[in-house]
């Protein structure tokens, strides 16, 4: 990264703070990125690929192949490696190009490089981060991750409709003991990943966030 | 047996899927539906007056209701027969959404797309929400450890939801069964559906 | 003088499936196909009548005023062959993306897995690329790459020749060696009518010498291949050609893609290519 692009990140964190963003932003539960996969997910419009590799370290990429722009989340993982699934352009885990199929003899250049993104995993949830942070994860003071549910609304109203200011983990009062995290994917929509507490019937859980999910799109329909 | 196909077509596929899954010898005869429209040939409609495929023609028997095969071609296979039967009606309500989605995006069809397009949503939400809980409980298939037809029903017209321009992205569980059954010994792919190129090695 | 992107020919339906009017866009401009009493005709929104040709199978029309006349295809003509009408897919890509995807080989083991290619076999070996000025078209010869069954007969892999041709910016013609006859080459055409800049009908036609498929099995082969092509057409960012340099990073199996750019931007053809931000 140049001192330029720095400084520019540098910037845009402090812009952030300011108008209340946060600084880890869940983006799925663990068990739903399993050793040897790779998933799509959009964090402010930022498309990512998320893959976990077969000795289950975690990596969050721009999702986009260097060489002809294809997702990367549509490709394959084998070993420690992610390549693309349109020339099967290989990608090590510092994000440079390792293999090129087409050109077996050659070493491709250092330069060809996926870009990558802060990615962390704490309490059994995958959080990423679109620019350098010295914030801590969030703790869910030991409750565990039930499910993630997108919501056709943009993250401030469901913030909104769950009468909480946004932050990377809102504990939610209720019947039951549940924290949510907000993923801002698009303009239109989030993704709501949430934890319950260890005691907690899952189903009856997932029920009630399905139930929750009909009435904040349906306050607003 | 004979299936009278069409390459793109997700209710074909499923016919075919379940044939190569239990080892079934399938002979195919391509039929053009797109464009020359031979479903609706003289020949066709003889076979099948409903102008509809697949067919699935063995001797004398003809068969023209994609669930109507499954059980057929699992008839003497218990292990792939289940609780399915409400499988079976949801995977048609899948096709008339998604499914109607991909003529209108892919070979322009006539729909209301924002219709069909949020009704397949819908579809996608309520076949997650069951995953989640088959998962809570440890399965991954749509009615137990291990698949049956309910799953090799559902599976084509879901996994092709994003030819219809609507995403898979948001349903993990989802993503996570299409995985598993196309990690099953004896998948095959059809256009739109890709093998999982990371179960061969890398060369 | 060079033509401007509305005086090239543009393919808007098959002879064949001509009926009643059919409604479509052009270049983001809607106009009306079909057939009456008089004949084939393409009318703008206007209800002006645009210039038709009938050639391939297809009807092709232009918005504006075409200099010369629509290419041939001499091989094409050659007796013996079936002439096979594929239909069209609607893609929601650049018309340029649909068409430099055709002239890729690279993929072929890892889209068209066990088909037109297949790991370990990926090396594309170096070959011949230039703009023939005096055509003024973008060929590619001497193309070779390892098919795991080139043809229904065939077993095992062997090595198959290719020729690419670009005659127009939505249009690449494929000769590829023909199994059944040695010397002789096969004909498989991508026509693109661009519908907008990032949406577009591809219309696939072929000229081959078989006398063992029926014509079903031949469109359900081609259908299965671009079929194949549409996923990931419709998921390369961006969505519109870059023509500059910078934003994609090629190698030597690209020499056919950064010819066809560089032609591209040459000849000014800039609708659904994307171009650095001056």
């Amino acid at each position: 990264m140049g001192r330029l692009d720095f400084a520019r990140c540098a910037l845009l964190e402090c812009v952030l703070r300011e108008r209340g963003a946060v600084d880890w932003i869940a983006v799925g539960l663990s068990v739903d990125v399993p050793a040897g996969t790779v998933v799509p997910r959009r964090v402010n419009d930022t498309d990512m690929a998320i893959w976990c590799s077969a000795a289950g370290k975690l990596h969050a990429w721009g999702d986009r192949c260097p060489h002809r722009g294809m997702r990367l989340s549509h490709g394959f993982v084998r070993g420690e490696t992610l390549s693309c699934i349109y020339h099967g352009w290989q990608y090590g885990m510092d994000g440079t190009c390792s293999y090129i199929p087409a050109h077996p003899q050659l070493e491709p250049p250092k330069t060809i490089c996926a870009r990558s993104y802060a990615c962390n995993e704490q309490d059994q949830m995958i959080w990423v981060a679109l620019a350098p942070t010295q914030a801590k994860t969030p703790d869910a003071e030991g409750r565990r991750p039930v499910r993630s549910l997108e919501i056709t609304l943009p993250v401030a109203k469901v913030a909104e409709g769950l009468g909480h200011p946004m932050s990377s983990l809102m504990v939610l009062g209720g019947v039951y003991d549940l924290a949510v995290a907000l993923q801002p994917s698009t303009q239109h929509s989030c993704v709501l990943h949430a934890f319950a507490g260890a005691d907690q019937e899952r189903k009856q859980v997932s029920r009630h966030l399905e139930k929750m999910r009909a009435e904040l799109e349906s306050a607003d329909a | 047996m004979i299936l009278y196909d069409y390459i793109l077509s997700a209710s074909c596929y499923q016919v075919r899927l379940m044939a190569a899954l239990l080892g079934q010898p399938l002979t195919t005869r391509a039929v053009n539906f797109h464009p020359a429209k031979e479903h609706k040939s003289p020949e066709m409609l003889k076979l099948n007056p409903k102008g509809t495929l697949p067919v699935l023609q063995d001797g004398d028997l003809v068969l023209t209701e994609s669930a109507e095969i499954l059980r057929y071609l699992t008839r003497d296979t218990p292990d792939w027969r289940g609780q399915d039967e409400v499988w079976l009606s949801f995977a048609a309500a899948l096709n008339g959404s998604i499914g109607t989605a991909r003529l209108h995006d892919i070979l322009s069809y006539d729909a209301d797309i924002d219709a069909v397009r949020r009704a397949g949503v819908q579809h996608l939400r309520q076949l997650e929400a069951h995953l989640v809980e088959q998962r809570f409980d440890g399965m991954i298939f749509l009615t137990g450890h291990t698949p049956t037809i309910a799953d090799i029903a559902c599976f084509p017209t879901t996994a092709l939801a994003p030819d219809g321009g609507v995403s898979l992205d948001v349903y993990p569980s989802i993503r996570l069964w299409m995985r598993a059954i196309r990690s099953l010994p004896g998948f095959i792919e059809m256009p739109g559906i890709h093998r999982l190129h990371e179960l061969e090695a890398a060369p | 003088m060079r033509e401007a992107v509305d005086d090239h020919w543009y393919p808007v339906g098959l002879l064949s499936g001509l009926e009643d009017t059919r409604k479509t866009l052009l270049l983001g401009r809607e106009i009306a196909v079909g057939r009456n009493g008089a004949g084939v005709f393409v009318r703008d929104a206007a209800g002006r009548a645009l210039p038709t040709v009938a050639r391939f199978g297809h009807l092709w029309t232009s918005p504006g005023q075409p200099t010369r006349d629509l290419f041939t295809i001499p091989e094409a003509d050659t007796p013996g062959r079936q002439l096979v009408d594929v239909g069209s897919v609607r893609v929601k890509c650049s018309p340029l993306r649909a068409v430099e995807n055709f002239l890729d080989i690279a993929h072929f083991p890892f889209v068209h897995t066990d088909i037109l290619g297949a790991e370990p076999h990926t090396e594309v070996e170096r070959y011949q690329v230039d703009i023939r000025e005096e055509v003024d078209e973008v060929w590619a010869t001497e193309v070779k790459f390892f098919q795991p069954q080139a043809a229904r007969s065939a077993e095992g892999g062997i090595k198959t020749e290719y020729m690419y041709r670009v005659p127009a910016p939505t249009c690449a013609v494929l000769y590829k060696t023909c199994p059944p006859r040695p010397g002789e080459w096969d004909v498989i055409t991508l026509f693109v009518q661009p519908l907008t800049e990032e949406w577009c009908e591809v219309w696939p036609w072929m000229a081959l010498y078989d006398d063992q498929s029926t014509m079903a099995e031949m469109v359900s082969f081609q259908q299965m291949i671009f079929m194949q092509d549409r996923s990931i057409l419709e998921n390369q960012i961006p969505r519109k050609l870059p023509l500059d340099p910078g934003m994609e990073v090629p190698t030597q199996a690209d020499m056919t893609s950064v010819a066809y750019r560089r032609w591209l931007k040459r000849i000014g053809y800039t609708y659904g290519a994307q171009l650095v931000a001056a």
